[in-house]
């Protein structure tokens, strides 16, 4: 299946057995999602979502050789909006970070490539004044 | 504006949203040769991380990688933008002159906003909005990948749960060709010209500038519809 997050489109496993919920392995959680769990539970960066006691059963699940997070209910748990079509899962963006970059007002990061293939990163900009702006050819 | 201002007292960074890649826009940046930052979004991370909904927009960020200001319909001056049939003018000096305001005198500007007014001033995003921003990505993604039908089923479910997010709209509107998009775009700003007291951008609150900007479309026969209506004066 295919994965799309943060702007960037992924391949990951997907479980045979359950094609309708968004089950993703461990080990391919952070690259598909930015997700990674820890001792502490879901971390994305310094946050980090516990995983609640009562519903570590039906969130973690030891099937077809693999440790996998099922990613519908936590996305529920989160407010984060996804939608599918066939075997393509699109993630929205996560209230929390974004209700979290609001009160800090700490511009988000951010990694694009400019028309030469290089990679221009803003928090490589830090201690320069940065006037950011969009436009497009339509 | 970055000439005037001066290259050496910051960094002026250009973000192409265009689903069509560096092939959509090459073209323009050949022509403005620019001699600042210029990279490309495809997939719209820019808006989706700032809360844009509508270009140009842009974000003043200070050296502590703070957002000082953040704002929709910024243009350096008084553009005319045409789109086939028809015309229309946008913008002002005001953001220049802010930004230049800004750029001097850093957090003694005026028009420097704290974070709670960045909080209040960002569009609201509400439950429909966030699965607009998903389904909007789903399409760009058929589109990428050539199935034409799925790309336009998602746009089309995007512009119902987000009908004020032009981004999404005109991006896909574009998917059908650019005249049906330039002809979308003048239909949709007259209705809101005629139906609402909004503009097609929210004003920025800017001293000086032109709030109802990009309403007053001038189609390619309206000078000669004034002449014939001087004759009739005369």
């Amino acid at each position: 299946m295919i994965i799309l997050s943060n702007g960037k489109t992924t391949e990951a496993a997907q479980r045979t057995d359950d094609t309708e919920t968004l089950w993703v392995r461990l080990g391919e959680l952070p690259a598909a999602t930015g997700w990674q769990m820890k001792p502490q539970g879901a971390c994305l960066g310094d946050l980090c979502v516990p995983v609640p006691e009562h519903k570590r059963e039906e969130w973690i699940a030891d099937a077809e050789d693999w440790v996998w997070l099922n990613y519908s209910e936590f996305a529920d748990l989160l407010g984060q909006k996804y939608v599918r079509d066939g075997d393509v899962w699109s993630l929205g963006s996560i209230p929390e970070v974004r209700r979290m970059g609001l009160e800090s007002a700490v511009a988000p990061d951010f990694e694009l490539t400019d028309r030469n293939g290089d990679v221009l990163k803003l928090s490589d900009f830090r201690g320069r004044k940065v006037v950011l702006f969009s436009w497009s050819s339509w | 504006m970055y000439e005037s201002i001066g290259p050496d007292r910051f960094e002026l960074i250009s973000v192409a949203q265009d689903s069509g890649g560096p092939s959509a826009i090459n073209k323009w940046y050949d022509k403005a040769k620019p001699t600042y930052h210029c990279v490309v979004d495809p997939t719209h991370e820019i808006s989706s991380l700032f809360g844009w909904v509508n270009v140009p927009s842009a974000a003043w960020i200070d050296e502590d990688g703070q957002i000082v200001r953040s704002n929709e319909g910024v243009y350096p001056s008084e553009v005319s933008i045409g789109f086939g049939l028809g015309k229309v003018r946008a913008g002002d000096d005001s953001f220049a002159q802010a930004t230049r305001d800004w750029i001097e005198r850093g957090a003694d500007s005026e028009h420097v906003w704290s974070s709670r007014e960045l909080a209040e001033r960002l569009k609201p995003v509400d439950d429909d909005k966030l699965l607009a921003e998903a389904t909007f990505k789903l399409a760009l993604h058929f589109e990428a990948v050539g199935d034409s039908e799925r790309a336009l089923k998602h746009f089309a479910a995007a512009e119902d749960l987000a009908p004020d997010n032009w981004n999404y709209m005109r991006q896909g509107w574009t998917h059908k060709g650019t005249v049906y998009a330039s002809w979308k775009i003048l239909k949709r700003t007259a209705d809101l010209r005629k139906n609402t007291d909004k503009s097609f951008y929210d004003p920025t609150g800017l001293p000086g500038e032109n709030y109802r900007r990009f309403t007053e479309t001038e189609w390619l026969w309206t000078p000669a519809l004034k002449r014939v209506k001087q004759l009739f004066r005369d």
